[in-house]
């Protein structure tokens, strides 16, 4: 059994960070390399990410470990520096917090997909998947993240691989998050695994929150959210994109106003969501609205 | 076996995403001298028709639709020789080049537009996925390819259609060959936008683009 996540998220709802990869973005980053290579090359930077999101006032700020995965870093010729850049991405956090000076933050270390696909979609092997997880996840204990998220999993036996492969590695609370898409029949990752199914699955094999991450603006998330909160008897976290993307000059944008962000996770915390943060195009700014109205709930129900 | 019941179970049997049932109805096919064009068009493309069709509502998902491409792939693979036979001017087969831009390995739709293309007379080479634009464009030019099929999954990615339509225009290859667009993100507008010469969501709306832009009645 794992240490006690409640305790490390304190009061509900708890406040987690935004986008990094759309962070390192906005200070140069460009897409096909691998933004993990920035916890060694460009510190400095992804330390900045943390110190805004904290200064916004988030409580979980996350490791740059998205692609950090042995299977993942294969495609960018990085295998070899798994555990040097996560373990980095770790301590880069850890020093983020030591220099923010205020208590009860915390390190969450990212594991995002693996990249390779299961039968039938592709031919990656459950062991072996498990196994680059559990490195990832040991990699991450040993740079001092306070508990593992996995995120944007597509797949729920791939989620499984890394809740499995996380829990062979440490004793650390896990928090797993699938990235869902509405459908005409309701919410389902891609490979077509229901939401409310998925959320008891992931709970039944000893997650200690499942959630929703990416794909969908808050907008839709907020439909999503009171059917999690109902099918999951573990808590629920909630990290929806800045809306949906438009295409200008080759790049994506993301248009969604901080405000109307905010109001939405706000409503989520309210029915029930127990930790709210943002994923891709979120930035400081939608994390500080957040905070503003999570603070005026708060202030409101005293 | 009764050879009218041939195309409703070849069709079931894509729509189970059932590789080995769909290898053996299409034997079946060729071992009874069945009508093979039947097969293919009541049979197999029925079925990823019916597969594309529940996707889009929102009852299969990726899982379903690539057990439904595999089945399609390893049944058209038995007909092939069949159907090559049947159309003796080789020579007159339109040459079609696909590919999915660089930088993107999305390729389930892409090779679902091939698939169908070659079941209905066309001659597809399918270059696969994250294809540099140069490679489409050696493709085209030592093809003498009429038309050219560019698949982009990715907002990211779907910029590399104009590239390749760029790229084109630079080698003088540009009047030569008519491109096709299609993905999940781009859109009738998209193409005209960066000149493409016709845009389908899905492989059956890409058989009548490419029909349509050859100036045949479908």
């Amino acid at each position: 059994m794992s240490a006690d996540l409640a305790q490390l998220w304190g009061r509900s709802p708890v406040l987690l960070d935004g986008g990094m990869v759309t962070a390192l973005i906005a200070r140069g980053f460009t897409g096909g390399g691998s933004p993990e290579l920035w916890n060694v090359e460009r510190p400095d930077d992804v330390l900045a990410v943390h110190a805004g999101y904290l200064e916004a006032g988030s409580v979980v700020i996350q490791t740059n470990t998205f692609g950090g995965n042995g299977l993942a870093l294969l495609g960018h010729g990085l295998a070899s520096e798994m555990e040097a850049l996560n373990h980095a991405a770790a301590c880069i956090a850890r020093r983020a917090i030591e220099q923010h000076g205020q208590g009860g933050r915390l390190v969450a270390g990212n594991l995002g997909p693996s990249g390779s696909f299961l039968p039938p979609v592709g031919d990656a092997d459950p062991g072996e998947l498990t196994e680059a997880f559990s490195a990832q996840a040991a990699a991450l204990a040993a740079g001092g993240v306070d508990y593992l998220a996995i995120e944007t999993m597509t797949d729920v036996e791939e989620a499984l691989c890394a809740l499995h492969g996380a829990r062979r590695a440490t004793d650390l609370p896990v928090t797993v998050c699938l990235t869902f898409e509405k459908g005409p029949r309701g919410f389902f990752t891609m490979m077509g695994n229901p939401l409310e199914d998925t959320a008891r699955t992931l709970a039944d094999a000893g997650a200690d929150a499942v959630g929703a991450n990416c794909s969908i603006g808050s907008e839709t998330l907020l439909e999503a959210c009171p059917l999690l909160v109902a099918a999951s008897p573990v808590p629920v976290v909630v990290k929806p994109n800045a809306g949906l993307p438009e295409l200008e000059d080759g790049q994506p944008l993301y248009r969604q106003a901080p405000r109307d962000f905010a109001r939405d996770m706000a409503a989520m915390a309210r029915l029930g969501a127990r930790a709210v943060g943002g994923c891709c195009g979120t930035d400081e700014h939608f994390i500080a609205a957040l905070a503003s109205e999570l603070a005026a709930d708060a202030g409101r129900s005293e | 076996m009764d050879a009218r019941d041939l195309p409703h179970e070849q069709r079931q049997a894509i729509l189970a995403g059932d590789t080995e049932r769909a290898v053996e109805l299409a034997r079946e096919a060729l071992a009874t001298g069945a009508d093979i064009l039947a097969c293919v068009d009541d049979g197999f493309v029925a079925g990823i028709r019916e597969v594309g069709r529940l996707w889009a509502e929102g009852e299969y998902f990726l899982p379903e639709l690539v057990q439904g491409a595999e089945a399609m792939k390893a049944a058209m693979a038995v007909l092939r020789p069949e159907l090559r036979k049947s159309e003796p001017e080789r020579e007159r087969r339109t040459r079609v080049v696909l590919g999915t831009v660089q930088g993107d390995i999305h390729d389930i739709g892409k090779s679902l537009v091939g698939t169908v293309l070659e079941a209905n007379g066309f001659d597809v080479v399918d270059l696969g996925s994250d294809v540099p634009g140069e490679v489409f464009v050696d493709q085209v030019a030592q093809d003498g390819a009429r038309i050219l099929g560019l698949s982009a999954l990715l907002t990211t990615t779907m910029s590399g259609q104009g590239r390749v339509i760029e790229l084109l225009k630079e080698r003088g290859l540009r009047d030569d060959v008519f491109v096709l667009v299609g993905g999940a993100p781009v859109t009738h507008r998209f193409a005209a936008e960066i000149g493409a010469d016709g845009y389908a969501a899905n492989a059956m709306a890409a058989l009548d683009e490419a029909r349509r832009v050859l100036g045949e009645e479908r």
